[in-house]
């Protein structure tokens, strides 16, 4: 009863920014787990102002929120699992200042990260953190699930670039946090709290990113292997011998496949592995780099071949596919259990073997690819989902994975955050101790816990 | 349903590729307009999650072009074209055509009926309408505000003779070509079919014009009435199976998509197999204008060079649908000084209906256009397709840019073939 009043109010406010029939709030009901809870209203705010005052009304209503970026979230984090309200900030996608003094931006949460890129090309500088779904991920997406991108390996992930945020906390309060300067120690840092806090603290409106020049020269290269295994290898080959490329990207065969069926660009079908390598910086960094990377290839064992992209086109065209893996999955099964684990560099090897023995064990094709260049490896267990017998399996083998993953030390996400899908994993990782700091810094921020409850096992 | 429908919306894992492409999201920002809302809500509708009526339905299922960006983009080729139709059909399955469709259903079905709807709109329109010389294509303004149309609206001037009564003569000999010009090209741009039969001409390629063509059926499929879309389909299949000429050449982008992908599909979903085997034969022989001039004639060669500068759009519908782009641009480079503009392929907003249904965001779709074709400098847009020609004429007019004429890949190759100053 209550709620329909809040749920009226915020429709008066809103008007055609704001959906209450169910056609409208299906179409904000899922995300990229492909789940769906349906919200009871879906709000669309242009401004701060409206999000502080739908969080106030919320507040007093005492009605879950959770905020939304474009969707594309792969742990169901902008799911209403609890009905309550969507609030969806695609609206809010304004470059607010471009302060090209102090190579920063202000941006709004709704822009999308490729958008941004694209605002900065002419100037010569781009916003670093590139996750693979940068051209339907927005900033305020980024920064919830701290996202990172091909270009980790050299140039850190979204935590490493922002430097100041507007955020509306759960009972509507506008809080700027953070500042321009480059060295500022005052007061905890509550922005590198907020990143990657999967919008259970509070409500993301603007944020101020450091920016970084455009690298002058670039170059791809593509290592095909006959075994994975020395693909792997050759990943911490090449750190070690400190050569830090701004990208290592490493494929297996079940992805070549897919990903050549849906594309055909031409990525070699007999291939066991293919690790795509981008260096950046000025032409005698890469051309070095090229060439030591060259003579590892040389040395090594497992090379089937290489190859450096003759031209842009043919570089783009190794990046789309690989950009493109993910959603080709669902060739191989519709089902799919999508990880994100992550391993120090050194154990990298250790972790493939690991997978495909459990891939094995379970008789079910694992299909893993990812950002090998950082150790964050996307395993995907596929499976059938009419075949009672495979999804048991599959979750099994997923349970496997993740023990595996924590024995080598590793982290059961990357990249993707917790969400709901690895809720109950996180306790195995961080301890009981841990989640109840996490359960009393949820509550400082919100009391009444009306934002995104249910997530990350709060 | 038929599984092979099923596959085209079972395919999307909602990634949210397709809102990075939607011309109509990018205007819009909001998640009811982009494939993956048009697919979730028909995937509910027949699983029986939702019901809803064309009414509250409206704006999430006819707010889509169906210009195929989406597919194109799309990792697994989810066809939001065919499923927007499929929910379109399913929600007057449930709960029936509202009336103004079911006169445009009739019209359409009936020749005698269509020409004499635009005999009358062409005594009228003196009153209706005041010429528009200095547009960059001549044309029609409206004089008065209408439920469909507002002041000022361009619209293109009705022909007095349509293109199949003009050609009458070459009803029933035998030809090389058939000749389809879709209603566009009958009733109103009848200049640019004329292009095409000088061109056939000067080749010396025999033609005809079957008189008992109908409209393709597009109008009425994409409204998702699949009956008389049907029934419309049925006779064109069956009169053009019986002609023997070597090709159907198919004038407009929009009914040759039709015939040949959609066809096949829309008897697919009815479960009419013969006819669904009868569309594909046919779907062999439909081709497009200009690729039929490309792959058939030696004109490419005997084109001279005009001191024009143009660039080109690529309409939707020949360039998704028929993977044809890179014919005109041959034509056009020969005959023109040429430059690609930026984003060529972007669609031009018009969708049929969608013009007049949303007219605002479809005005706002053709702007991102407009300096794309400024930067160009040309002085001529070429495209291949009369409904873009209609819509972007009408956006160059109002951002003032007259003097950009907008003209038919048939059009151009016409004037080349015919004079130039021969240096190229
Ligand atoms: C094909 C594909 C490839 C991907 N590749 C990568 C990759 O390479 N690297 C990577 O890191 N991720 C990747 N992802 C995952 C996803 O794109 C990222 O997590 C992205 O940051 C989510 O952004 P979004 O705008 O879609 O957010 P959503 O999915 O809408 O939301 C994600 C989470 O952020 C919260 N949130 C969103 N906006 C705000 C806000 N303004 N304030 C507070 N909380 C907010 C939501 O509550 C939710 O918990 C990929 C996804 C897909 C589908
Ligand atoms: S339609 Fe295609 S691009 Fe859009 S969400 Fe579905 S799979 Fe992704
Ligand atoms: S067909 Fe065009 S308008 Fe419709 S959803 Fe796809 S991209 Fe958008």
């Amino acid at each position: 009863m209550l709620k329909k009043r809040a749920y009226e109010k915020l429709k008066r406010i809103f008007k055609d920014r704001c959906f209450l029939d169910k056609l409208g709030r299906v179409q904000y009901s899922y995300d990229a787990t492909q789940k769906m809870y349906l919200p009871d209203i879906v709000v669309l705010p242009t401004t701060t102002e409206e999000v502080s005052k739908i969080m106030k009304i919320a507040h007093r209503y005492e009605i879950p929120v959770v905020p939304k970026g474009w969707g594309s979230g792969f742990t169901g984090g902008a799911l209403n699992i609890d009905g309550g309200i969507a609030l969806s900030l695609e609206k809010m996608d304004k470059i607010v200042e471009f302060d090209e003094d102090n190579l920063m931006v202000w941006v709004e949460a709704g822009v999308v990260n490729y958008d941004l890129q694209e605002f900065l090309k002419p100037y010569d500088l781009m916003f670093p953190p590139d996750p693979s779904s940068w051209k339907f991920s927005t900033i305020g997406g980024n920064i919830a699930e701290n996202a990172g991108g091909p270009r980790a390996v050299k140039y850190g992930v979204t935590k490493d670039w922002i430097k100041a945020l507007e955020i509306v906390l759960p009972n509507g309060t506008v809080l700027n946090v953070g500042s321009k300067n480059i060295k500022d120690v005052a007061g905890y840092d509550i922005v590198d709290l907020m990143i990657g806090s999967e919008g259970t603290l509070a409500v993301i409106t603007k944020a101020l990113l450091r920016l970084y020049p455009l690298p002058e020269h670039k170059r791809t290269m593509e290592i095909v292997f006959d075994d994975m295994e020395f693909a792997a290898k050759m990943v911490s080959n090449i750190i070690k011998n400190k050569i830090i490329p701004t990208s290592i990207e490493f494929v297996d065969k079940d992805a070549i496949l897919a990903v050549e069926d849906a594309l055909k660009v031409g990525l070699c079908k007999d291939a066991d592995a293919i690790l795509m390598i981008e260096i950046d910086g000025s032409l005698c960094e890469v051309e070095e780099g090229v060439k030591k990377i060259e003579d590892i290839c040389k040395n090594s064992q497992g090379v089937m071949s290489y190859r450096v992209a003759k031209d842009e086109k043919e570089a783009d065209e190794i990046w789309l596919a690989r950009r493109s893996i993910s959603p080709t999955l669902k060739r191989i099964a519709d089902g799919k259990l999508n990880e994100d684990i992550v391993v120090p560099i050194t154990k990298l090897a250790q972790m493939i073997k690991k997978t495909q023995e459990i891939a094995k064990k379970y008789d079910l094709p694992i299909v893993s690819f990812g950002h090998a260049g950082d150790g964050n490896i996307h395993t995907n267990i596929m499976y059938h989902t009419n075949d009672k017998d495979e999804t048991k399996r599959a979750y099994k083998a997923m349970d496997e994975v993740f023990d595996v993953c924590l024995s080598l030390g590793g982290s059961i996400t990357g990249e993707h955050g917790v969400g709901i899908t690895k809720q109950d994993y996180l306790e195995k990782q961080v301890g009981s101790d841990a989640i109840n700091l996490y359960r009393a810094i949820k509550k400082a921020f919100d009391p009444k816990n009306i934002l995104n409850p249910g997530k990350m096992r709060l | 349903m038929d599984s092979r429908l099923k596959e085209t919306w079972e395919s999307c894992v909602k990634c949210g590729i397709c809102r990075s492409v939607c011309p109509v999201f990018k205007e819009e920002k909001s998640e009811p307009y982009v494939a993956r809302g048009h697919i979730t809500l028909l995937s509910e509708l027949v699983s029986g999650n939702v019901d809803f009526s064309e009414y509250e339905a409206k704006d999430y299922l006819y707010k889509c072009l169906l210009c195929t960006t989406c597919v194109e983009a799309c990792p697994n080729n989810s066809e939001t074209d065919t499923i927007v139709e499929i929910a379109r059909h399913e929600v007057i399955k449930h709960h029936g055509l509202p009336l103004y469709k079911k006169i445009m259903a009739i019209l359409l079905k009936d020749r005698a009926l269509m020409d004499f709807a635009f005999r009358n709109a062409t005594l009228f329109s003196s009153f209706l309408f005041k010429r528009n010389d200095d547009s960059s294509r001549a044309s029609l303004k409206t004089k008065f505000e209408t439920p469909i149309m507002e002041k000022g609206r361009l619209i293109p001037k009705l022909t007095k003779k349509t293109f199949l009564q003009k050609y009458k003569d070459y009803s029933d000999n035998y030809g090389y070509l058939s000749l389809f010009p879709g209603c566009l090209i009958n009733y109103t741009y009848t200049e640019i079919g004329d292009a095409f039969v000088n061109i056939l001409k000067k080749l010396d390629i025999s033609f005809r014009v079957p008189q008992k063509q109908l409209c393709c059926g597009a109008p009425v499929y994409f409204a998702g009435n699949f009956e008389d879309a049907a029934i419309l389909a049925r006779k064109n299949i069956d009169l053009f199976s019986r002609v023997n000429s070597r090709y159907i050449i198919v004038m407009e982008p929009t009914c040759a998509s039709m015939i040949k992908n959609d066809y096949p599909k829309l008897f697919m979903y009815l479960e009419d197999k013969e006819y669904e085997k009868k569309a594909r034969d046919l779907a062999k022989k439909v081709l497009d204008p200009v690729k039929f001039l490309y792959d058939n004639t030696d004109i490419l060669d005997r084109l001279k060079h005009l001191d024009m500068k143009t660039t080109y759009h690529d309409p939707c519908h020949l360039k998704r649908a028929q993977n044809i782009k890179d014919e005109p641009r041959a034509f056009i480079k020969k005959a023109s000084n040429f430059t690609e503009m930026k984003e060529a392929d972007r669609c031009c907003g018009n969708g049929g209906t969608f013009s007049i249904d949303y007219r605002e965001t479809s005005l706002k779709i053709a702007s991102r256009k407009v300096e794309h074709i400024e930067n160009s400098k040309a002085d001529y847009l070429v495209t291949g397709c009369s409904a873009c020609i209609m819509q972007l004429s009408e956006i160059l007019h109002r951002h003032e840019d007259d003097h950009i004429k907008t003209i038919h890949t048939l059009e151009l190759i016409d004037m080349a073939l015919d004079g130039g100053n021969n240096e190229g």
